[in-house]
């Protein structure tokens, strides 16, 4: 039995353990073969224990990667209990409802022993840009999505399982990619199992869930002391997603009592059969994540902060979608969670939220033919304006609630036979307010591919657009174009050589009144050219003749 | 006093202005120290080398070189005190600068701030041309563009100029004409083009690296021609010389044109100490610990050479986080920064537990034992209450310390809240940022793919030594050299750095389609204009040397292993087979001792080549101390009780003063060393011993793991 800890060694102790949890997706990163990992930087790494609870994660890392993880072991180990695990065995999966919701999204979880004992798990999660099949805009079910990797180990006692490896590769496009990925995490667990297993030696750990109960705990009365101090009660307010044939109304209510509160998402339409679905454990991490963030955003993250949480969705609903149903950009709804509760959240604690953001996340896939006469497939990612805050714009062009970073264009034109013509910040794209909304961005490619070059899109915010808070106006809408023609915001297309496809971003809400907007603030964005003139008297009833 | 030549190596700090001289046909050293003169930095340096000549019976005439470094590039940056800036880029692109990255440095603060460009959008410009990734012209650089461009520059107010086109590292011709146009159209404003100053891919970075650049190159102009002029008029002939951010020294000219390559001078030449420092103890691959009052810093030395790294970031806006300040590709010796130092408050945090830092109280009111009415508790706090620190002997007795003032702090904002003693949330203080400063080591040793524990520690700074045994211990290094003079080790490193001066070139090759020719070629070419960089130095141009370093991959990855070339590889005579073969075989090698393991079957390619021109280090060697008598007791201060941690309680613990150890003098730890700037803690279960260049060496043994 360990010594009772002090406050102390228990400080050393933490954020050793994060400390250890960076060093592991440092590792997998430099390693990676893929940009979406290295560039975009999208997946996470954590540390659970013995009971499968997450303690301890890698500092950058995508929000529902986070929230999931835990509940993505717990639906493995009910393949492989516990009892079935040796040393150097690694799971894997991309089961839409047991992970992260869509299959693009690949776990795999290592456990670590000390001796003959188990005392925890490392685990991780990565996008994969190709999971095979024919993800589209119009699939009606998940078999059309791609590959459904059941729970499998696919490294036995350390040994690759060579079954699992082929069957990925003769269903991947780019398996030199993915597979490249898998193997930079199995280099990542070993740190982290050497790293863990050196740390309890060298602290006199024998009983690695004393450490775990204490995290835990303290990481729960931090939340529960920030939800004391909220008045109780019950609020509510929805947001519309553009969807497919019809609008999709997407309801919250926030109830709060004492130090709990819960998030229901009932009065939200059904699931529908296109693949903008979420599954339950998205739903659950991107709500617990917003609340993280606007409830206690500094200590650290673990499942003890979500212990006072709880988040009820309605089975066969949007936000909670049985199988089979289609999941692949269930971004496109599981993105408006945070705005939702924020818009809720600002009837109580308005300080304490951002205005909507230019989000669910852009992206645009390219399919075609290399230089080198490959096939490629290719994503790209593109950030719409951040909502303002009460005392601060939205900054211009930033990730959320995703956190992915772009690829620089210097980069994409290497990889891909592509000219990007302009990229660009959209004027009077940030919602007006006494806090403007950060702006969109304007994207234009040309293909330079003597053979066709396709690109898939799935868009939201081109009919509905970023809300404001408390008086600050909606931001701009996002636009999609082909040679300067509108076209559909969730299509497949083909560019022949020298067509130019163009995306607008939509722009952050304001935030506050844009009548109360400081005028120096808003000469220096005319002068900027992030405001027009003309929308400046528009807009903001500001006279510019006087003062310029 | 003397007729030999002296080369003077000048610092500039936040309050003092370092000063070392040294004979180098004798290895004596002496040091001068003159308060900062912030208004005009350059006066405090005239002053200081007018002191330390004088006082030491040296003519002008005799110095042969100066050589300088300083925090003005850094400073300009951080407060905005560039000069007015605009940006010249590609049409479509002139917001990439304030697009940035996309992602947010923090995952959970709602209230994110993001850095603001130097060059605001009303001062961004565009032209029509376009250059494609393999560097071919897509579209020419249209005069009529140009022309337009050209008319509304004049209509702005800017002192510089920035050019940045997309793919201008691959293909630089379109920004050397506007280039050649600006400045015929603006001969009294400077311009500034991101082929020359960086040509590296990454359109966000290398932007922001040429603006930075333009940004601060006037104000550093002005301020090497006004000190060039002073020196002149003081009877040093001789041109000055500049102190870079990756450890070599060039001629005042190439720094003037370069200037972003000085963002951080200071630090480096602490880096080149530490690296002489460590070649006399005969040691090569060491960690140079600089601990002062806000930040710790730490950076890597391998077989006697700085790791380096041509990714920095410079004004982090927040906490120190990576990805929140402005981006800089530049040749630096690779340095991570955390807000650690002895000015770090402590706070508990609202996990119950102690956080240190990363915020510091800043020299007014300063730590609450300064006396000057700080509530905060710091690390310097802790340090006293654990007898580390002596309240009378602080900066050689020139300011007391407060112990109550310390102990009242502690007891108010960590011992009650947590229900300590005072001396247990003050162990917990100095343990935890400890932590913090061992574990930032340890992860950046794995970032350059090192492992810390094979590294010895050198701590420099005046609150380096204080914790570095400790951190040693947790990073279970062999041992810990402590110099002499900590406190003024950049100055020193100024001294014993090499005339150098470094091309990055980027260039993605397979590693079967490498083209030993045009390799030659380029090479050849790059060298050339090193030496003639370095030559305006006045030393013999056959003394410099060459080295090669091929960022490798496998293909597909991103990230690069850091490949050393024998140029002799690429002699004539030598088939691109041999060239394959020896790159191949030391990627695998570095490759495997980094992530331990290799892809088989995956094909490799060299992304850029990395090219030094170098002097020799300089022949160094300050002069051996004389033998003591060996007699350890008449160093002896006194005792006073020190805290031990693995005993979790006070001991009596001898207190040694520094200037009076000798060569040969060993003894067991517990034990103080205290010198003027800086007090040096040996633990228990160590031993201590002085070398011959009075450097203290603590060496640790560590139970079989």
């Amino acid at each position: 039995m360990t010594k009772r800890l002090s406050p102390i060694q228990l400080g050393i102790v933490w954020q050793r353990l994060t400390g250890l949890m960076d060093e592991v997706a440092q590792t997998f990163v430099r390693t990676s073969f893929s940009v979406v990992v290295r560039e975009n930087w999208d997946l996470a790494c954590s540390l659970m224990d013995a009971d499968g609870r997450q303690f301890a994660q890698s500092s950058r890392s995508i929000p529902s990667f986070i929230g999931t993880m835990p509940r993505t072991l717990q639906g493995m180990l009910q393949r492989y209990p516990r009892e079935t695990l040796e040393p150097g065995d690694v799971l894997i999966s991309n089961d839409p409802w047991l992970g992260t919701g869509h299959l693009n999204d690949i776990t795999m979880v290592q456990p670590i022993f000390r001796g003959d004992s188990l005392v925890g798990y490392v685990g991780s999660t990565f996008h994969s840009v190709d999971i095979g099949g024919a993800p589209s805009v119009t699939a009606k079910d998940a078999f059309e999505e791609g590959l459904c990797i059941p729970v499998a180990k696919i490294r036995r006692r350390g040994e690759e399982n060579e079954d699992v490896i082929a069957f990925l590769r003769e269903n991947l496009r780019e398996p030199d990619e993915t597979l490249g990925d898998i193997r930079a995490q199995f280099a990542s667990y070993v740190l982290a199992a050497n790293r863990l297993l050196q740390l309890m030696q060298e602290e006199g750990i024998e009983d690695l869930t004393e450490i775990t109960d204490e995290i835990l705990d303290r990481s729960e009365r931090s939340m529960r002391g920030t939800i004391e101090g909220i008045p109780d009660g019950e609020f509510s307010d929805s947001v519309t997603a553009d969807g497919f044939d019809t609008e999709l109304t997407i309801r919250c209510t926030v109830r709060k009592t004492g130090s709990e509160i819960e998030v229901d998402y009932a009065g939200t339409a059904a699931q529908v059969p296109w693949p903008v679905n979420c599954v339950m454990n998205f739903t659950f991490a991107y709500s617990a994540y917003a609340l993280k963030c606007a409830l206690d955003p500094a200590a650290p993250n673990n499942d003890g902060c979500f212990r006072p949480i709880r988040i009820l969705a309605p089975e066969g609903s949007l936000v909670n979608a049985q199988r089979p149903a289609p999941v692949w950009a269930r971004h496109l709804s599981g993105h408006y969670l945070p705005f939702v509760i924020y818009r809720a959240l600002s009837q109580i604690v308005p300080e304490r939220v951002a205005a909507e953001s230019g989000s669910p996340l852009w992206n645009v896939y390219f399919k075609g033919v290399g230089r080198n006469d490959r096939k490629f497939v290719k994503m790209f990612f593109m950030s719409g304006g951040y909502g303002a805050r009460p005392g601060s714009d939205g900054p211009s062009t930033l990730s959320f609630p995703s956190n992915v970073a772009n690829t620089p264009i210097e980069q994409f034109e290497n990889a891909v036979p592509l000219i990007v013509t302009a990229k660009e910040l959209i004027p009077d794209s940030g919602g007006a307010g006494q806090f403007r909304g950060g702006l969109g961005q304007r994207l234009s490619f040309r293909s330079a591919s003597p053979q066709p070059l396709s690109f898939v899109i799935r868009h939201e915010r081109v009919k509905n657009p970023p809300g404001g808070l408390l008086g600050g106006l909606a931001g701009a809408k996002g636009v999609d174009l082909v040679n300067g023609e509108k076209i559909p915001a969730k299509t497949a297309m083909t560019l022949a050589a020298g067509d130019v496809v163009t995306f607008e971003t939509p722009g952050g809400g304001g935030m506050g009144p844009p009548d109360r907007r400081d005028r120096p603030a808003l000469l220096r964005d005319v002068a900027d050219g992030l405001v027009t003139a003309e929308a400046a008297r528009r807009v903001y009833g500001a006279d510019l003749a006087e003062g310029q | 006093m003397t007729q030999a030549q002296v080369t003077i190596g000048v610092d500039i700090g936040g309050t003092f202005t370092d000063l070392v001289m040294l004979e180098p046909e004798s290895g004596r050293l002496f040091n001068e120290k003159v308060l900062t003169t912030p208004d005009d930095p350059s006066r405090g340096v005239l002053e200081g080398i007018a002191l330390i000549l004088r006082g030491n019976g040296v003519a002008p005439a005799q110095v042969m070189r100066v050589i300088h470094g300083t925090t003005l590039v850094a400073n300009a940056l951080i407060e905005r005190k560039g000069v007015p800036t605009a940006l010249v880029t590609t049409a479509g692109f002139r917001d990439v600068i304030e697009i940035g990255r996309e992602w947010r440095y923090d995952t959970y603060d709602l209230f994110i701030g993001v850095v603001e460009p130097l060059v605001r959008r009303a001062l961004r410009f565009e032209v029509t041309e376009r250059v494609g990734p393999d560097g071919a012209v897509l579209a020419p650089l249209c005069d009529d563009s140009v022309e337009q461009l050209v008319a509304a520059l004049r209509g702005v107010e800017v002192e510089a100029i920035a050019v940045s086109l997309l793919h201008a590292f691959k293909n630089g011709a379109h920004e050397q004409r506007l280039r050649d146009r600006l400045a015929a159209a603006f001969p009294e404003r400077t311009i500034c083009i991101s082929s020359e100053v960086m040509p590296e891919i990454g359109e966000y970075e290398r932007t922001s690296t040429a603006i930075a650049n333009a940004y601060v190159q006037p104000i550093f102009r002005r301020y090497i021609l006004r000190l060039s002029q002073g020196l002149k008029a003081m009877g040093i002939a001789r041109d000055l010389f500049l102190m870079q951010s990756d450890g070599g020294t060039v001629h005042q000219s190439t720094a003037m044109d370069f200037p972003i390559r000085l963002v951080q001078s200071g630090p480096a030449g602490g880096v080149q100490a530490t690296t002489l420092i460590g070649r006399l103890a005969g040691e090569a691959d060491l960690l140079c610990f600089d601990m002062g009052g806000t930040t710790a810093k730490a950076c890597l030395i391998e077989g006697g050479e700085p790791t380096r790294s041509t990714d920095f970031e410079v004004a982090r806006m927040f906490r120190f986080k990576k990805g929140s300040g402005i981006p800089l590709k530049v040749p630096v010796v690779d340095m991570i920064e955390i807000g650690a130092g002895g000015g770090s408050i402590a706070r508990v945090n609202r996990m119950g537990l102690i956080q240190v830092g990363p915020d510091s109280s800043s020299a007014v009111p300063g730590p609450a034992c300064y006396g000057q009415g700080g509530a905060d508790p710091t690390v310097t706090d802790a340090d006293l209450l654990l007898g580390y620190l002596d309240p009378g002997s602080f900066l050689g007795g020139d300011m007391a310390l407060d112990r109550a003032a310390a102990a009242a702090a502690i007891e108010a904002r960590i011992a009650g809240p947590l229900g300590l003693s005072v001396t247990e949330a003050a162990w917990g203080i100095h343990e935890t940022v400890n932590e913090n400063m061992s574990q930032a080591a340890g992860i950046h040793a794995l970032e350059k793919g090192r492992r810390a524990d094979r590294f010895v520690m050198v701590p420099i700074g005046g609150a380096g030594p204080v914790h570095a045994c400790q951190v040693a211990r947790k990073l279970r290094m062999r041992s810990v050299i402590c110099p002499l003079g900590a406190g003024v080790a950049s100055a020193f490193g100024f001294l014993a750095s090499p005339m150098s001066f470094e091309f990055v070139q980027a260039s993605v090759s397979a590693l079967d389609g490498l083209d030993i020719a045009a390799l030659r070629r380029m090479f050849g070419e790059l060298e050339a204009k090193g030496r003639e960089l370095l030559s305006k130095a006045g030393i013999d141009a056959s003394a410099f040397g060459l080295r090669i370093q091929a960022s490798m991959r496998y293909q597909g990855q991103g990230y690069e292993v850091d490949v050393p070339l024998d140029p002799k590889a690429v002699a004539p005579g030598m088939q691109a087979e041999d060239l394959q073969a020896a790159l191949q075989a030391a990627f695998e090698g570095a490759y495997r001792a980094l992530y331990g393991r290799i892809e088989t079957g995956m094909a490799l390619e060299v992304v850029s080549w990395r090219l030094v021109v170098a002097s020799p280090y300089p022949d160094l060697v300050p002069q051996a101390a004389a033998a003591g008598d060996g007699d350890l007791a008449a160093a002896l201060k006194g005792r006073r009780p020190v805290y031990d941690g693995d005993a979790g309680d006070f001991v009596e613990t001898p207190v040694y003063d520094r200037y009076r150890l000798a060569e040969g003098m060993s003894w067991a730890g517990p034990a103080i060393v205290e010198e003027r700037e800086s007090t040096l803690v040996i633990p228990a279960g160590s031993r201590a011993r002085i070398d011959r260049f009075r450097n203290l060496i603590v060496d640790f043994s560590y139970p079989a793991a």
